[in-house]
């Protein structure tokens, strides 16, 4: 597809293989996400749990439930690094709170689908709900916050986390304000510590036709791959229209972007509110599956770091990139247990390592390695510098090369005769 | 009266240790433009490193050396050892991404808090750590009138006040300190003024850490304990008091952050507990939108 | 070829940075058609006053009117909906999108096409879609043979002509009245700036209205329709090429009093 010129692979029949390896980040991304590769992956991935209770119902191996809950906790982070990689990936904000959204989205449904205020919505109404509530938290950070600069945003948006995860910790009881009690005597809205219990799932058919009956780990380990089938589904219609367009060109340039007519502003809402309704829906269904709402890990900046080190290695950018990570930061925890105690140990260790040698990760496609660039004092010979520095790229080479070239062009052409 | 008075006091100490950490997380972005994600951290290493000294001179209530000098090994153990952790940090974290775009570093900051947080954890104690220090500085409680203050709490404002006052002659008076203003200014300006630009930052990357650490001994004297994950509420609450004060500016982290812990210490004692550190996240989002240079901070660039 | 309305009216365009003045009391006009060029010194503030029409900068004071309408307080993104494209002194294509993508951009404020209908494929949205792609075809029209053959590849990997090319006819897919060109031939060597005077003429003959900042003076002088010279952040001449080429202040600007009076 694209020509890399002087290169004898191009014009031998070689093997598509070492074609689609000299292709790059880009190639590989392009390649892996094609239909003729994304419907049989989630096809097979559906298979899945049926093929594993097939081998447990035909030989001496227990282990299809146990194995099933793990992949629908893979399922569900790979949501949550797609969502993340909308946010970080594409529009290049630094969501630090981003887990609060997937708590919101688990309280909210929580809260109507329980006893904790005597609320039981129907499905369809509480995916309303949630998407409604994180929709509406999401306004409320993003408006204010989106006008400010890469660290000061991670900063604002870290504040909202830490403010969430205190609040839904003490409100498990009427607040007390400057001596005064806010709210009846018996409020307790979100289960402080404990969280909420008893939620109930989701009100689903127990058994299909032709596959029999469905045990609940398995109803939602479907829904989770389902759901993930239909982030993917929406990042590569967005990623393939004007939508997606804008943001890459955000991210890559965002004053030419504004040069050509972009609303930055709006795209980078609209990414910061999409990522966080689809967190709110994945929290939605964890809490149906697991029946419980808890403070943590929903509210972890932990989490949120994990699911960090999920897209930073698979690749910012790239969507098959966040599966892998999310495979690779879910399933080993699972497999050692024994070492689960150094789990965060290993984490940061990965995570620095990947940044400082290759920030890409596997399949990334976005650049945030070292420029060249300097910025400073020669940026202001051409005012542009009232701009922020770090919006522009290398400035200065340029400036250099344009004085002695018009200097050249003045007295050496034979034009400008003097 | 008497409450907010004792509020006060409190306040002021609390806020002295907020703005020891406050400082570093100044200095530091004002020299990188890097905000320190792991300087908290780096505060709770220090507060470890004297909990150990501790732990190693004092047996069965009695410091075998006098406690004077047991301190004073605390005090440097902490300093020394913050101060070449975080220029390791510098070297191995930092350096290689320092003309990469701009989130790359803070991204990998993330990485070394929660390795820290980790690596305390796992090697050196997942349960909080007790600092013996009845042994080693005296518990009487002083009072004025009717507000109290415990020796420690006295102390911790001196030694943060007195090296503040330090920190503040040598950024401001020495040649180096003029070096530090200038990288911290325009990095690629003052190599053509002949700076070494590495070794400033490797100076404040020290100074930083080493006040953190600093505040780490008083913290763990006064508090009499300390855990792996002290680092991140702290961390995040002095760094509100720099972006307060303006961030990248040394008077600004001290003003800043006696101003929190007093503001924090009012908030707890008139309006609510429990919801303390909510108000003050929510004084932090406020600055940020409102006034995003803080006090004394130059006003950001226009964006058109 | 000049003459007929004006398409832009700058009147007293101020900017200030603190104690600098970049650009001081700044008047131009530029009518239908015409191909106007700003030349002048490095830093005499060229760049400064394209920033300000395209909406980068706010003018300290002062007020720029496209077909009559104020463009100063308007946000860069919407003052490119009214009808103004530029192109950037050192080329900004945006290197993780295709040739096509980056043109396609271009036409991002003209193409009715969002989030829902993309993944719903309303029909309103298909149309779009086909609409921009189309204006692709005719955006490279002039230069059909250079990048035809690159369409699909990423921006990173292009040759310095072609990404110059790209961002021109990105500005072009966003089919503007007034068309702003930064140094269109900085960093080429004769051949190509030939074939760049040539773009610039269809691009005119095609109805578009061209104000151009260009160093190279042989070639300002070989399109231009009039020339205006400013020195730091002044208008110091205004006219016809020949009439600008022998102002003596003009020399002044460029090197100095000694050479002007020599």
């Amino acid at each position: 597809m694209s020509a890399q010129p002087a290169r004898s692979e191009v014009t031998e029949s070689s093997s598509s293989l070492r074609q689609f390896w000299h292709s790059g980040p880009a190639g590989w991304n392009r390649a892996l996400t094609r239909a003729r590769v994304l419907v049989p992956f989630f096809l097979a991935a559906l298979a899945v749990p049926l093929v594993l209770q097939y081998v447990e119902d035909n030989s001496s191996w227990i282990g299809a439930q146990y194995w099933t809950l793990i992949l629908a906790t893979c399922a569900m982070y790979a949501c949550l690094a797609v969502a993340l990689n909308l946010v970080v990936g594409y529009a290049g904000l630094l969501n630090l709170g981003f887990i609060a959204f997937f708590g919101i989205g688990s309280y909210a449904y929580a809260l109507v689908a329980s006893d904790q205020i005597h609320q039981h919505y129907p499905l369809w109404a509480a995916v309303l709900v949630v998407s409604i509530v994180t929709l509406a938290f999401a306004l409320l950070v993003g408006v204010p916050a989106l006008r400010l600069r890469g660290d000061y945003l991670a900063i604002v948006t870290l504040a909202f986390g830490l403010i969430m995860r205190d609040v839904v910790l003490e409100l498990d009881r009427p607040p007390v304000l400057a001596g005064h009690q806010v709210g009846p005597d018996g409020l307790n809205i979100t289960g402080g510590t404990n969280g909420i219990h008893q939620v109930q799932p989701f009100n689903l058919p127990t058994s299909l036709p032709l596959l029999g009956p469905v045990p609940h780990y398995r109803m939602y380990y479907w829904i989770f791959v389902g759901f993930l089938a239909l982030c993917i589904y929406f990042m590569l219609r967005w990623r393939s229209t004007r939508t997606g367009r804008a943001w890459v060109a955000i991210r890559d340039d965002e004053l030419a972007a504004r040069a050509m007519g972009v609303n930055t502003f709006k795209y980078r809402l609209l990414a910061f509110a999409t990522s966080a309704v689809m967190a709110g829906i994945v929290g939605m269904i964890n809490a149906a599956q697991i029946f419980n709402a808890f403070p943590s890990p929903n509210f972890d900046v932990q989490t949120t770091v994990m699911v960090f080190i999920m897209v930073i290695l698979g690749g910012l950018g790239s969507l098959p990139g966040a599966i892998l990570g999310a495979i690779a930061f879910t399933v080993p925890p699972f497999l050692l247990q024994q070492f689960v105690f150094y789990k965060y140990l290993v984490i940061s260790i990965v995570l620095i390592a990947v940044m400082v040698f290759r920030p890409e990760g596997l399949l990334g496609t976005v650049s945030i390695r070292p420029r060249k660039t300097m910025g400073g004092t020669l940026e202001l010979l051409t005012a542009e510098s009232a701009v922020e520095a770090s919006e522009l790229p290398a400035v200065t080479d340029t400036e250099v090369a344009d004085v002695e070239a018009a200097a050249g062009a003045i007295v050496e052409d034979p034009e400008w005769k003097l | 009266m008497g409450i907010f008075l004792q509020q006060l006091v409190n306040g002021l100490e609390l806020g002295s240790l907020y703005a020891l950490i406050a400082l570093g997380y100044t200095l530091i972005y004002g020299i990188l433009e890097l905000l320190n994600f792991a300087h908290g951290d780096v505060f709770m290493v220090g507060a470890f490193l004297a909990a150990g000294v501790a732990a190693v001179l004092v047996h069965n209530e009695v410091a075998a050396v006098p406690a004077g000098l047991a301190v004073a090994l605390m005090m440097v153990a902490a300093m020394g050892g913050a101060g070449f952790l975080g220029v390791g940090i510098e070297r191995v974290a930092y350096r290689p991404l320092r003309n990469a775009n701009r989130l790359a570093p803070l991204i990998t900051a993330i990485g070394v808090s929660l390795f820290l947080e980790s690596a305390v954890q796992v090697w050196v104690s997942p349960a909080p750590v007790l600092v013996a220090s009845h042994a080693l500085v005296p518990q009487t409680l002083l009072h004025v009138g009717s507000i109290a203050t415990p020796f420690t709490g006295l102390m911790l404002f001196v030694v943060a006040v007195a090296l503040m006052v330090a920190l503040d002659a040598f950024v401001f008076r020495t040649r180096f300190g003029s070096a530090m203003r200038a990288t911290a200014q325009d990095r690629e300006a003052a190599t053509f003024m002949g700076i070494d630009v590495d070794r400033v930052i490797l100076v404040t990357f020290f100074l930083a850490s080493a006040l953190a650490g600093m505040g780490g001994v008083l913290f763990g004297l006064h508090y009499g304990i300390v855990d792996f994950f002290m680092g991140y509420l702290l961390g995040i609450k002095a760094f509100t008091a720099a972006v307060i004060g303006g961030i990248g500016n040394i008077r600004g982290a001290m003003v800043g952050g006696l101003l929190l812990g007093v503001l924090e210490s009012l908030i707890g004692g008139f309006i609510s507990t429990q919801f303390q550190d909510v108000f003050v996240f929510l004084g932090l989002i406020l600055v940020l939108l409102v006034r995003p240079q803080g006090l004394f901070g130059q006003p950001l660039t226009d964006r058109a | 070829m000049s003459g007929g309305a004006a398409v832009l009216e700058i009147r007293g365009l101020t900017r200030r940075f603190g104690g600098l003045t970049a650009v001081d009391n700044f008047d131009v006009d530029v009518r239908e058609g015409e191909i106007v060029s700003l030349v002048g010194p490095n830093g005499a503030g060229k760049t400064t006053v394209f920033n300000l029409i395209s909406g980068v900068l706010r003018p300290t004071a002062g007020s720029v009117l496209l077909l009559g309408r104020e463009l100063v307080r308007l946000p860069a993104h919407r003052i490119t909906h009214q009808g103004v494209a530029r192109t950037f002194q050192n080329i900004r294509v945006f290197p993780q999108l295709t040739v096509r993508e980056n043109i396609l951009l271009g036409t991002h404020h003209w193409t009715r096409s969002g989030m829902l209908g993309s993944v719903t494929f309303w029909p309103g949205t298909v149309r779009a879609e086909r609409a921009a792609q189309a204006e692709v075809h005719t955006a490279i029209d002039l230069f059909r043979e250079r990048l035809e053959a690159r369409l699909e590849d990423p921006a990173f990997s292009l040759s310095y002509a072609n990404r110059r090319r790209t961002e021109i006819a990105r500005a072009l897919a966003a089919r503007p009245k007034l068309l702003l060109l930064d140094e269109p031939a900085a960093g080429m060597n004769p051949y190509e700036r030939i074939e760049m005077a040539g773009l610039i003429r269809s691009m005119r003959d095609r109805g578009l209205t061209i104000l151009l900042i260009e160093h190279h003076m042989p070639l300002v002088m070989e399109i231009s329709d009039r020339v205006v010279v400013m020195d730091h952040g002044v208008k110091i001449a205004e006219g016809l090429p020949k009439e600008v080429h022998s102002n003596p202040r003009v020399v002044e600007a460029y090197l100095g009093r000694r050479a002007a009076t020599a």
